[in-house]
C-alpha cells in the first residue's frame, strides 16, 4: 500500500520536474508523504497538469489550507492535498507567499480547476488574509461580512479582541485606538488559571 | 345566506399564465435557526414560484475557533475540542486526530487490542451517526414515528459508550497512543446485546420506509448530482458513493486495523437522496458486520503503548514509582514534542472524508491543525444538487448530504 503510494508520488514528482524545472523549489518526504514547493505563480498550471495528465489523474482536491510563520519570509505556507480517485496517488504541493509590509499576499486560483476549491480559498482569505487571483466570489465565509482582520493568523490574539461599546455586530480595525478603559488583548496560552501577581517589593529596612 | 346552504365553488377567477405573464423571482431566507437545516445554516434561495433558481449557503454560525484553540493547547488536550467538530461522531474525530498525532510521533505498531477496540467504537459510532441522520431526515420528510425509534436503538450505543468511557457524547476515549482506559467487565455483553437486537430493528426501518410510496415519491428522483460533479466538488463519503463512485477510505487507504475486517461498501447509482438513503441504511449493516467481527476477535494485551513519553502512566504507578511521577508530570505540565514535520492524516467519518493536517514545529503544541470536514464540501455542493428543484426538496437535500454545522464552520 506505501509502496504503491510512494512509487505514485516519485512519478508526480518526476513529472513535475520535467514539465516545469527550477519551478520545483523544494521536495520534501516526511512519514511516507511527499511535499513539492512551488511557486506561486505556476499553481494554476501545475494543478492542471496534475488533474489533465493520463497516469496520475489527480481528480480530487481534498484540502486547501494555509499556515502562518509569521518570523519567516516568505510568511505564509499555502497548501493543497491531492488525490486521484482512479490511480489512489496523493500528493501535497505547497506554495510560499507573503513579503514583509504585504496585507494581502496574492495566490491564483484552483476554483477553475477542481470547483470545490471556491469555499477552500474563501475560507484561506477569511482566516489569512491571502487573495486568490482570479476567484470569482472572494468573500468571508466563517467569520461576519465586516469583520476587519483575519483571526488565524499568529498575531491575532487567541481571545479576540475587545469590542467597544457600543458595537454593532462589526469590528474596529486592529490598529484604531480603542476609546479609554478597553484593553487590548495580547495573545496569552492557558488561560485557565489568572496570571500570579507579581511578589510585592519588600520594605527598605527589611 | 341560510345556515346550512352550501355556495358553490367557482375557481374561474384563477391567474392565467401566458407569454404577457410577469414571473418574479422572490429571495427568502431559509434562516439559521430552522428545524429543517440541521444547525445553524442559513440558505439565501431565490424561488420562482416553488422553484429554487439559486441557492447560496450561509455559514459561520457555529465557528468557534476551533483550529486556533488547537495551537494554543499541548496534543493531548486538544484531543478534546476534536470531539466537538462532528459532534454526532466525536470517537471518529478522535481517531482521526489520533491517527495523525501518532503519524507525526512516528509510532507504527499499536497493540491489537487497542486497533480492535478502536474500530468497534468508530463502527458503533457510525451506527449512531447514521442512526440521528435517519431519524432527523426522516422527521423532516414527515415520517415522524422514525425519529423516536432512531433514537431508541442510539440510546443503547450510547450506554455502552458511557460504560467504556463515562461520557455519552465527547468521549475522547481514543487518544494518541492508544485509548484512555481499559474495556470494563460487562463490555462484551452490553455489545453482544446491542449486536442481538439491532438487526431486527434495521429491518424494521426497511419496512417502514424503503419500499414505501411516499418515502419513493419524497426521495426518487430528487437532488441528483453526477458521479463526476461530485468528484469535482469534492464530495465524499456515501454523497459520492450514492453517485456510482466506489470510494471508500476504508478500504483504499486503510488505517487502524480496518485490512482485517471483511466488509463491503454499498454504492449507488443515481445520485439522487434515495441512493444515499439506501447507501447509509446498508452501511449500517457493514458496520453491525464489523463490529460483531471486531467483538468475536477481539484480542488480550495491553490497551495503549508503552511508551510513557507519550502515554500516562496508570494512577496506582504515579504514587509509587519514581519514573512514573516524572513522566506523569511531564506529560500533563509539557506534554510530548513531536518532531518537526507535517502529516495529512485520512479517515473515512460516517460523513465521508475526514482529514486532519497537522504541523508540528517541534514544541509541545501543534504549530497547524487544520480538519477537512466532509461536511464542509459536501454542503459547498448542495446548489449545484438543489437548483431546479422544488423548495421542499431543498429539505430533502439537506437531510440527504447529513451535514453538522460543528465540523462546516469548526
Amino acid at each position: 500500500m506505501a509502496e504503491a503510494d510512494n512509487k505514485l508520488a516519485e512519478k508526480t514528482v518526476e513529472l513535475v520536474r520535467s514539465r516545469f524545472g527550477e519551478a520545483v523549489l523544494e521536495v520534501v518526504e516526511h512519514r511516507g508523504e511527499t511535499t513539492i514547493v512551488v511557486p506561486a505563480e505556476k499553481v494554476p498550471a501545475i494543478a492542471k497538469l496534475l488533474r489533465d495528465h493520463a497516469a496520475l489523474r489527480y481528480n480530487f482536491m481534498a484540502d486547501l489550507t494555509a499556515v502562518d510563520w509569521p518570523e519567516r519570509v516568505p510568511r505564509y505556507d499555502v497548501v493543497y492535498h491531492l488525490l486521484s480517485l482512479e490511480t489512489r496517488a496523493v500528493i501535497r504541493l505547497k506554495t510560499r507567499v507573503g513579503q514583509p509590509g504585504e496585507e494581502h499576499p496574492a495566490v491564483p486560483t484552483v476554483s477553475t480547476i477542481w470547483p470545490t476549491a471556491n469555499w477552500y480559498e474563501r475560507e484561506v482569505y477569511d482566516l489569512f488574509g491571502i487573495t486568490f487571483r482570479g476567484h470569482p466570489d472572494l468573500r468571508r465565509i466563517l467569520m461576519p461580512e465586516d469583520w476587519t482582520s483575519h483571526p488565524l493568523r499568529k498575531d491575532y490574539p487567541l481571545t479576540g479582541i475587545e469590542l467597544p461599546e457600543p458595537h454593532w455586530g462589526g469590528q474596529v480595525a486592529f490598529q484604531t485606538p480603542l476609546p479609554e478603559g478597553i484593553g487590548r488583548q495580547t495573545m496569552r496560552i492557558n488561560q485557565s488559571r489568572p496570571p500570579t501577581p507579581p511578589r510585592p517589593e519588600p520594605e527598605p529596612g527589611e | 345566506m341560510q345556515l346550512g346552504e352550501q355556495t358553490e365553488l367557482h375557481i374561474t377567477d384563477s391567474v392565467q399564465v401566458d407569454e404577457t405573464t410577469r414571473v418574479d423571482t422572490m429571495t427568502i431566507n431559509m434562516g439559521p435557526q430552522h428545524p429543517s437545516t440541521h444547525g445553524v445554516l442559513r440558505l439565501i434561495l431565490t424561488l420562482e414560484g416553488e422553484t429554487v433558481v439559486k441557492a447560496v449557503p450561509d455559514i459561520g454560525y457555529l465557528h468557534t475557533g476551533i483550529e486556533k484553540t488547537a495551537e494554543s493547547k499541548s496534543y493531548f488536550q486538544a484531543l478534546v475540542v476534536t470531539d466537538r467538530m462532528d459532534y454526532l461522531a466525536p470517537l471518529s474525530n478522535n481517531l482521526g486526530y489520533s491517527l495523525a498525532v501518532e503519524k507525526l510521533l512516528g509510532i507504527e505498531e499499536m497493540p491489537p487490542k487497542a486497533v480492535y477496540t478502536r474500530v468497534l467504537l468508530v463502527e458503533l459510532q457510525r451506527i449512531a451517526s447514521h442512526l440521528v441522520w435517519l431519524g432527523t431526515s426522516a422527521l423532516d420528510l414527515g415520517a415522524q414515528s422514525m425519529f423516536l425509534y432512531c433514537f431508541r436503538e442510539r440510546e443503547m450505543i450510547l450506554d455502552i459508550f458511557e460504560l467504556v468511557s463515562g461520557v455519552r457524547l465527547m468521549t475522547s476515549y481514543i487518544m494518541p497512543g492508544g485509548l484512555q482506559a481499559d474495556l470494563p467487565p460487562g463490555f462484551d455483553e452490553k455489545v453482544q446485546e446491542f449486536l442481538n437486537v439491532f438487526p431486527e430493528r434495521l429491518r424494521e426501518y426497511h419496512t417502514l420506509l424503503t419500499n414505501n410510496q411516499l418515502w419513493i415519491e419524497r426521495t426518487k428522483g430528487v437532488a441528483p448530482i453526477s458521479a463526476k460533479e461530485a468528484i469535482a466538488w469534492g464530495c465524499s463519503g456515501p454523497v459520492l458513493r450514492g453517485s456510482g463512485v466506489a470510494w471508500d477510505v476504508r478500504k483504499m487507504f486503510p488505517y487502524s486495523g480496518y485490512e482485517q475486517f471483511d466488509f463491503d461498501i454499498p454504492v449507488g447509482s443515481n445520485g439522487d437522496v434515495y441512493d444515499r438513503y439506501l447507501v447509509r441504511m446498508l452501511e449500517m449493516e457493514e458496520s453491525l458486520k464489523i463490529v460483531r467481527q471486531a467483538l468475536e476477535g477481539m484480542p488480550d494485551g495491553p490497551y495503549q503503548i508503552s511508551d510513557r513519553k507519550i502515554v500516562p502512566p496508570p494512577k496506582w504507578a504515579v504514587a509509587t514509582n519514581m519514573e512514573a511521577l516524572i513522566h506523569h508530570f511531564k506529560l500533563y505540565t509539557e506534554g510530548y514534542r513531536p518532531p518537526k514535520g507535517e502529516v495529512y492524516q485520512r479517515i473515512e467519518s460516517p460523513k465521508g472524508e475526514l482529514g486532519f493536517y497537522l504541523v508540528s514545529d517541534g514544541t509541545a503544541r501543534p504549530y497547524r491543525m487544520h480538519v477537512r470536514a466532509p461536511s464542509f464540501a459536501n454542503l459547498e455542493a448542495l446548489p449545484k444538487m438543489v437548483e431546479g428543484q422544488l423548495l421542499s426538496d431543498v429539505i430533502a437535500a439537506i437531510g440527504s448530504i447529513d451535514i453538522v454545522l460543528g465540523e462546516v464552520d469548526r
